[in-house]
């Protein structure tokens, strides 16, 4: 039974690898859209349309650090072709991309480090630290994403 | 007969010559209002310079933060009319505009007149400058002129016949320059109060001069005011520039709080970002007053729908 189970998870896993390497625009895709739930979630709050909670926050913040962790590594030569937005600048300036994903991730870190155990206390604390993690959408889309 | 046609064409010509002479003539300020001109205040000027944007063609492209106080020019704007370089607009007396006087600036700004009485093309959009108010003119000017000057001349234009003719510009002056707004306050509907959308009105259709990308255009490059904020193709490249009224494929879905939170922040209401040349625009709307923000709002969501 043991046994089972440990073939039916690796199966899994091996199932998402396989995802991820065939289809690495899917799975950037759908890093992005947790990172645009992220934001509405948090802009949400920060206009008041939303009632701010510590955990809700903290949620929001922990969404951006993982997806800046791992959305960097979905961009294998010869994905800027296909159903995608992504700028072939990514692939001409790779050291001007990774230094805006690192951007992105440390300001992400950052906002986790300030979040404490239960999240940012009140909403002053969520945009101080959250603020900072949302300019890098705009930063980052200007130079890396075409428009279609 | 003959030498009569001949004649009478020589002379017809002469005539329409004389008269398109003298119709694309520069126009200049009307001397009271130059009389009335009041030194400006630099401080109220700076909330003057970011509505109007001056720094999106004027400061190197791409420019952030201070870089965007160095009105150098150089910008390119490839149109269909040919490429315009944008000028040095710096506090450089030789090379920018520090050798003006105000009055040369208001003729500049309100009438599309240079100091030394030629027509500027409409690339530099003095078509929604006209609707400013002469005191706005003035805290402007103090405020640039308290800029850093840069050196160096820009380039000229790059412009085909007949568009190289600047004199020729002052016909289409005649046909599309009017300093009267464009949606008379009858047509703004909704029950938001009118000094808040005449204050937006003045900020989208004057200082802001939204219209001049988000309205077509016609084939000789004058907007299409029966199709205002409808939507046009991108000046320069290949993109679409959106529609912004409540109309087809415009913001209808979008509530007056979420288009002043984007020029706020530059979040969509669907939280994606700002992109293209709205970056620049939208970063210079996040330096005004939340009011002003929620007044283009208001009369965005006011203008008829197309």
């Amino acid at each position: 039974m043991r046994k089972l189970v440990l073939g039916v998870a690796a199966l899994c896993l091996s199932g998402m690898t396989a995802m991820a390497a065939d289809d690495p625009i899917a799975v950037r895709k759908h890093i992005m859209d947790s990172v645009g739930a992220a934001a509405g979630l948090s802009g949400g709050m920060m206009k008041g349309e939303v009632a701010y909670s510590p955990a809700a926050g903290k949620s929001a913040i922990a969404t951006m650090v993982a997806a800046a962790s791992a959305f960097g590594t979905f961009f294998p030569e010869g994905s800027d072709m296909g159903d995608t937005t992504a700028s072939p600048k990514i692939w001409e300036d790779a050291a001007g991309y990774q230094a805006a994903l690192d951007k992105f991730a440390a300001d992400a870190g950052a906002a986790m480090a300030a979040s404490g155990k239960d999240g940012p206390a009140d909403l002053d604390a969520f945009k101080a630290a959250m603020g900072p993690v949302m300019g890098n959408c705009k930063s980052c889309h200007e130079a890396y994403r075409v428009k279609k | 007969m003959f030498r009569k046609l001949v004649a009478a064409i020589v002379v017809l010509g002469i005539a329409a010559a004389a008269a398109g002479w003298f119709l694309s003539a520069p126009e200049h300020l009307p001397e009271e209002v130059v009389a009335n001109l009041r030194a400006g205040d630099a401080g109220r000027g700076e909330l003057i310079f970011w509505a109007g944007g001056c720094a999106s063609c004027h400061a190197p492209a791409g420019a952030k933060g201070e870089a965007k106080l160095g009105l150098g020019g150089g910008q390119r704007l490839d149109t269909p009319f040919g490429i315009f370089v944008a000028p040095n607009i710096s506090s450089d007396p030789r090379d920018g505009i520090g050798a003006w006087t105000l009055a040369e600036f208001a003729d500049a700004m309100l009438k599309g007149t240079s100091p030394e009485g030629k027509n500027f093309y409409p690339a530099f959009p003095y078509t929604s400058y006209a609707r400013m108010k002469p005191q706005d003119v003035s805290d402007l000017f103090a405020f640039m002129q308290s800029l850093p000057p840069v050196s160096g001349k820009a380039a000229g234009h790059e412009l085909g016949f007949p568009f190289n003719i600047r004199r020729g510009v002052g016909l289409w002056k005649r046909l599309y320059l009017d300093s009267a707004p464009v949606v008379p306050e009858d047509q703004l509907h909704g029950d938001t109060e009118l000094s808040i959308l005449n204050r937006g009105r003045y900020l989208v259709e004057g200082l802001g001069h939204c219209g001049e990308c988000h309205t077509p255009r016609n084939a000789i490059g004058g907007l299409e005011k029966t199709l205002w904020l409808a939507g046009a193709p991108a000046a320069a490249g290949e993109g679409k520039v959106p529609n912004i009224t409540s109309g087809e494929g415009g913001i209808s879905s979008w509530s007056a709080s979420d288009i002043a939170y984007y020029l706020e922040s530059g979040f969509t209401p669907d939280y994606d970002s700002v992109g293209g040349e709205m970056v620049s625009v939208q970063e210079n709307m996040a330096k005004l007053p939340a009011s002003d923000r929620e007044a283009i709002a208001a009369y965005l969501k006011a203008v008829p729908a197309h």
